[in-house]
């Protein structure tokens, strides 16, 4: 009895931070967001109005809402088979070199540390008119193009930037789960004559499933959050073709000053979140069933 | 046939090498243009002549544009990232000891309570949060900076599994010897996974360090600001001297990259066990 009571005070007194920390900025902010999203309040002003769903409506009606909703589906669906591509690429091709693997990841890693701020600096000094890579780009396409006039260059720039940032990183992923496939099943396939792209397809990638769903799940949760980015570039433009949820609820409630409406939108971007990964979950499980893994 | 894989192997580092080349080339470029005659900033890719106008004019300004903080703001991020990076790391050390290894009630309601929080979608929390530092009065703070971001859930959660692994004899003959259970955490839990905790700290430190939307609202004042708020918030004046943005890029990026390089073989030891 005195044992288990000393077992008590030390496991709750060594929670104790997280215990604390997690009343004052996760328990109280929940409930407070949960009567947020039924008042009309400007963050300043003593009077708030209760508006019962009002909020509600109005997101759900407001077409800065909508764009938000369906660009980031837009940009999944380029970004997502740019990266796993990008990623699985540079992965299969560090695992199949000799020598030299350790530093070329880290090399590849390196695009993770920029920040996007500096990063979005970058693009826009090589977009801009008379930028140095100005002649590529007339060489390819004619014209210098007007990258953030025009919604579908504009959405692309933005995809191809976190592209580049996370390809190294989720590259280190996919290295570790290529380096767990026993080399017996490949000898077997040697056996039947399977060729590379046989292999790739038939043993690799089914073999990579705990790989491809820690990153999907990465990239998922990852598009729904985008901000830095069309923050710096675009604004959300143009015509809101670069609209995001973060971008949209911080300037309802930054710049509109409407802490009500922005919680609405943040809890309805939540739980689209969250629909969304339930989705991939199932897909991803569906396939990694379809190949054994439970 | 030694021959056609000797082919393929050269072939590949050249893939490898246009790779690194394309990740690494907004590096290389942010350091030329940082270093460039001002005419001659977003024109040339290597500059003709090398010059340090651009980052003497970040600091000291020029007759007509008084220079803003930006040593400061590197301070600032400094002091932000270095501080949440230590307090998530030792909250989080503490924290899963006690649930990995201490066998209380209520440890299976806080585990659960932790994996809870991980899927639950932080942003909802944004604007209460915002108004609970306001109303502490850590408004336009240190710490309203660094507090509300002191703890890493993600932290908890990968201190929580890998402690797990520790041998359960060594905590138990250190208790014997009449160690306090934080004495066993800072002397053997902790030195026993440097490599975790390594990834864990840079992890941690990374992202703390380009944190932007939080920054960015909970601090206003121009001294108080992180150099990464310090950038994106450049308006007017600012926008047309492109040289000096690319050397605040230079200054935001090169402390990141440092702390990455010297940890960086620890780095690749531990990610292996994180992803494992």
């Amino acid at each position: 009895m005195k044992r288990a009571s000393w077992v008590e005070v030390r496991g709750w007194s060594l929670t104790s931070p997280y215990l604390i920390f997690t009343l004052i900025f996760f328990v109280l902010p929940l409930i407070w967001g949960i009567a947020l999203l039924f008042i009309r309040w400007n963050l300043i002003s003593p009077t708030r109005e209760f508006v019962g769903l009002g909020n509600f409506i109005e997101a759900i009606r407001s077409v800065r809402v909508h764009a938000a909703f369906i660009n980031t589906y837009k940009i999944m669906g380029i970004f997502i088979p740019t990266v796993l591509v990008a990623s699985l690429s540079i992965a299969l091709l560090i695992h199949s070199i000799p020598r030299f693997k350790g530093i070329i990841a880290v090399c590849f890693f390196l695009p993770y540390l920029v920040s996007g701020v500096a990063s979005s600096l970058v693009v826009k000094g090589i977009l801009a008119y008379n930028s140095p890579l100005s002649p590529l780009f007339r060489a390819l396409f004619h014209d210098i193009p007007d990258w953030f006039g025009n919604p579908f260059l504009a959405v692309m720039v933005i995809c191809l930037m976190i592209t580049w940032k996370l390809s190294g990183y989720y590259a280190l992923i996919f290295l570790s789960g290529l380096s767990s496939i026993p080399k017996t099943l490949y000898e077997a396939a040697d056996l039947d004559g399977a060729g590379y792209w046989t292999k790739l397809f038939k043993v690799t990638i089914p073999m990579l499933y705990p790989a491809f769903y820690t990153v999907l799940i990465l990239a998922v949760g990852l598009t729904f959050g985008i901000f830095t980015e069309p923050y710096m570039l675009t604004g959300g433009g143009p015509e809101l073709a670069t609209q995001t949820w973060y971008l949209e609820i911080y300037y309802q409630a930054f710049s509109a000053g409407r802490a009500g409406y922005a919680s609405t939108v943040a809890f309805i971007n939540a739980v689209v979140t969250f629909f969304s990964i339930i989705v991939v979950r199932k897909i991803m499980e569906g396939w990694g069933k379809a190949h054994g893994w439970k | 046939m030694v021959g056609s894989k000797t082919w393929m192997n050269s072939f590949k580092y050249v893939l490898v090498f246009i790779g690194i080349s394309i990740a690494v080339f907004p590096y290389a470029y942010m350091v030329l243009q940082s270093l460039a005659p001002w005419s001659q900033v977003d024109r040339n890719i290597i500059p003709t002549t090398f010059t340090l106008k651009s980052y003497h004019w970040l600091f000291y300004g020029s007759p007509i544009v008084r220079a803003k903080p930006w040593g400061r703001a590197l301070l600032n991020s400094t002091v932000v990232s270095v501080s949440d990076t230590i307090l998530m790391v030792l909250g989080a050390a503490i924290v899963g000891y006690a649930l990995s290894k201490l066998r209380f009630r209520g440890r299976e309601f806080i585990y659960n309570f932790i994996l809870f929080q991980m899927f639950y979608p932080a942003i909802i929390l944004l604007v209460p949060t915002f108004l609970i530092v306001k109303y502490m009065g850590m408004f336009d703070t240190y710490w309203g900076m660094i507090i509300p971001k002191a703890m890493s859930i993600w932290a908890i959660f990968m201190y929580t599994s890998f402690f797990q692994s520790l041998p359960q004899e060594v905590i138990d003959s250190a208790r014997v010897d009449g160690a306090s259970e934080l004495r066993i955490i800072f002397r053997i839990a902790l030195p026993m996974s440097r490599s975790i905790t390594t990834v864990v700290a840079l992890f941690l430190f990374m992202s703390r360090w380009e944190e932007l939307l939080w920054d960015m609202m909970v601090v206003r004042n121009d001294t108080l600001r992180t150099l990464n708020v310090m950038i994106a918030t450049m308006k007017g004046p600012y926008s047309v001297y492109p040289g000096p943005m690319y050397a605040a890029s230079v200054l935001l990026t090169l402390p990141v990259l440092i702390v990455f390089l010297v940890f960086s073989k620890e780095f690749a030891k531990g990610i292996k066990l994180v992803f494992k």
